[in-house]
């Protein structure tokens, strides 16, 4: 190997790197704000007892977790603007098309924690005298909340990861900047290495953060 | 010469055992002779699990020592990691515990031979037949190709036991292997250890069953407090017991209240 | 806007269904690699050598802390240049998603590796069985079983990463359909059809993930 590195290049031209960043932090906190709201409600949706609210429920959460991220993207992009005749802005379609991704993974994730609080909790609640509304309320809901914030967590830093794709479809995140930078420079390993590492300097410690709060469950638990 | 039937079948003396600053087993010092059936008795934290699991080399030691059959076989050393545990003694001895811990991804027979095969390099074909003599005794003769969760607790903690006897034990030991058991289920299990007490099998028992302890034991043992408060025979232990604490405890199991 | 008009699917079937058969070749080569690796991996995270377990763990960190596109970017421009060769498209794609699906893989087998109660390692010494059968017979054959729905998810997220490659250029399902929607003008059919291709295959694979995680879990319920 006789390459030689100059990462100078790249240092250089921090600024367009750190308004990518900027852009795909902006991505990440809109879609988490869809994503936590919305999937719950879908979830609640998934849940329910008529089919009308259940079937179209499921079938988003389904479809949107049976497809990859990059065809809902790209699909959003050329689509949505035909079908409908509307064409915002390129980060917020990249907001809804990655807060909808979001939205069906937490729908599954507070729908699998709701369903694991355990039917004694529910029966203790009966047997002490509360209604349908204050068992849910009082019970069901803060049991089902911390469990699934591991889950929510690792799904909010997933659709940080994901932002990446809507580079392809010329938004001008951390992703897409690094590409243009390793063109202009012609320097892909020291651009695409630092960029890399942006996006691990992120998720990392939210990754230590998940793998610390399980891990206080599990001996809570105990 | 020593007299092989009042030598000594294990011997204890010091053992202590702290789990970080709890101690739990604050020196230990006992005999056990052959043939003798040992039931340990006391409240929950007073040591009697531990001691069985020390017994069985599960756990580092603080101080102290056993042997077994005149061998040395656990060694307090300079750190508790430092226990020396003599593997080849550990072999003569069986335990089974109170929640099975049967292997759930094989078969009942699967069960009872992987160790005769692995440990002895027994033939396939010789362990399956003794596997299936000892199924048969403890009326498990239609379980053998049945994985553990299509069994009941009753059924599965006999598979345990005959699972531990495939190895021949010299000494049994049993921790609370009724505990996890619906009430029903209760009584074929401690029927195949009575079984083994007429043949003479030795054992420690932990458990919390009055009316099985007096049925079993040739010797009791009141554990508390990390310490062995009272020992003798059953008719003195549970019936008339010496030592104030033991009067209390036993009182309280027997809900005698005066 | 123009009416639908889903016949033009119909005079590229060809071309979806090579691009299909792309995505599933490279699909299925990244499981049996990322599988095989994950698996020594997984191991690795949990050795005593101090060495082996800081390695195997920045490697799973890192490919999970960053978006699979930059690795692909990464691996796609950067790797021919440090090697000084030109690799193809499909070596640099089977590269970039068999290291993915290592990193994502030996965390499953690491989870369920660690799974296994402290009951089954104490009853193993109460048999006096030797390390080795401890390992081969009673610890690796209960965690693979415990490992195979939590695979089977990994196989899925990775056949929906596959449509990365179409990226940088490679001629999978998502490259050959938004070829053919660029050149139809015909997006909202073309692409659909493509999600719905996707999600064909992979819907009825997390069905069946739900279904024997039941049955391994009852037979492992001890």
């Amino acid at each position: 190997m006789n390459y030689s590195f100059d990462f100078q290049s790249v240092t250089r031209n921090f600024g367009p790197l750190l308004d990518g960043l900027v852009v795909t932090l902006q991505l990440t906190a809109a879609a988490n704000l869809i994503g936590l709201t919305l999937g719950f409600v879908v979830a609640l949706m998934v849940m329910s007892r008529w089919g009308v609210v259940r079937w179209p429920a499921t079938m988003f959460v389904e479809f949107f977790r049976c497809t990859p991220a990059l065809v809902q993207i790209v699909w959003f992009f050329y689509c949505v603007p035909m079908l409908f005749n509307v064409f915002l802005g390129s980060v917020t379609m990249g907001i809804v098309a990655l807060g909808l991704n979001l939205t069906a993974f937490n729908a599954e994730a507070y729908r699998a924690s709701i369903q694991a609080v355990p039917r004694e909790q529910l029966d203790a609640g009966i047997a002490l005298g509360l209604n349908p509304l204050q068992r849910i309320l009082y019970i069901v809901l803060p049991n089902a909340f911390r469990a699934s914030v591991p889950v929510l967590l690792t799904n909010g830093i997933g659709i940080f990861q994901q932002s990446a794709l809507v580079a392809i479809v010329a938004v001008q995140d951390l992703m897409y900047q690094g590409k243009t930078l390793a063109t202009q420079t012609y320097r892909p390993i020291e651009t695409f290495t630092i960029v890399a590492l942006i996006y691990f300097a992120v998720s990392f410690p939210v990754g230590q953060l998940v793998g610390y709060l399980e891990r206080r469950r599990a001996t809570l638990a105990e | 010469m020593i007299d092989r039937a009042t030598a000594p079948l294990v011997s204890v003396s010091g053992l202590q055992k702290a789990y970080g600053a709890l101690q739990v087993l604050q020196g230990i010092d006992l005999t056990m002779k052959p043939g003798e059936r040992l039931v340990v008795i006391g409240p929950s934290g007073g040591g009697k699990s531990t001691l069985l699991r020390v017994m069985m080399g599960l756990e580092n030691i603080n101080g102290g020592s056993i042997t077994f059959a005149g061998k040395p076989y656990i060694h307090a050393g300079a750190t508790p990691a430092k226990t020396a545990i003599d593997v080849q003694v550990r072999r003569s001895i069986g335990m089974v515990f109170q929640h099975y811990t049967l292997f759930p991804h094989l078969n009942v027979l699967q069960n009872l031979i992987l160790a005769p095969c692995k440990v002895r390099g027994e033939k396939k074909s010789a362990a399956t037949e003794r596997a299936n003599t000892l199924l048969i005794r403890f009326g498990l003769g239609q379980k053998a190709t049945a994985f553990p969760s299509q069994l009941s607790g009753g059924q599965k903690q006999r598979v345990a036991i005959a699972r531990a006897l495939m190895l021949d034990p010299k000494l049994m030991l049993f921790d609370e292997v009724t505990s996890a058991l619906d009430p029903e289920l209760v009584g074929e299990v401690e029927q195949v250890i009575l079984q083994l007490a007429r043949q003479n099998m030795p054992m420690m028992i932990v458990t919390h069953d009055m009316w099985f302890a007096k049925n079993i034991a040739s010797r009791v043992l009141f554990c508390a407090g990390g310490f062995i408060v009272e020992d003798g025979p059953p008719e003195q232990v549970l019936g008339a017991p010496k030592e104030e604490r033991t009067k209390d405890f036993i009182d309280r199991v027997f809900h005698i209240r005066q | 806007m123009a009416p639908l008009d889903f016949s033009v699917l119909l005079r590229f079937q060809d071309a979806l269904l090579t691009g299909l058969l792309t995505t599933l070749e490279l699909t299925l080569i990244c499981i049996v690699l990322g599988c095989a690796i994950g698996f020594f991996v997984g191991l690795a995270r949990t050795s005593d050598n101090r060495i082996l377990r800081g390695v195997s763990g920045f490697y799973v960190e890192f490919f999970r802390g960053t978006p699979v596109l930059i690795q692909l970017f990464w691996i796609f421009f950067c790797l021919p240049l440090l090697l000084g060769t030109e690799l193809s498209n499909f070596t640099s794609a089977v590269i970039a998603l068999t290291l993915y699906m290592g990193a994502i893989t030996s965390e499953t087998f690491r989870a369920s590796l660690r799974s296994i109660g402290r009951e089954q390692y104490d009853a193993c010494v109460a048999l006096g069985l030797p390390r080795w059968t401890q390992t081969t017979s009673v610890v690796l054959p209960q965690a693979v079983l415990r490992a195979i729905p939590t695979l089977l998810s990994n196989c899925i997220s990775l056949f929906k990463e596959s449509a990365l490659v179409s990226a940088v250029g490679m001629t999978d399902l998502m490259f050959i359909g938004s070829n053919i929607s660029n050149n139809t003008a015909r997006p909202v059919e073309v692409l659909t059809a493509v999600a719905l291709i996707y999600f064909v295959i992979a819907f009825p694979l997390t069905r069946a993930v739900t279904f024997i995680e039941q049955r391994i879990l009852t037979k492992l319920a001890v």
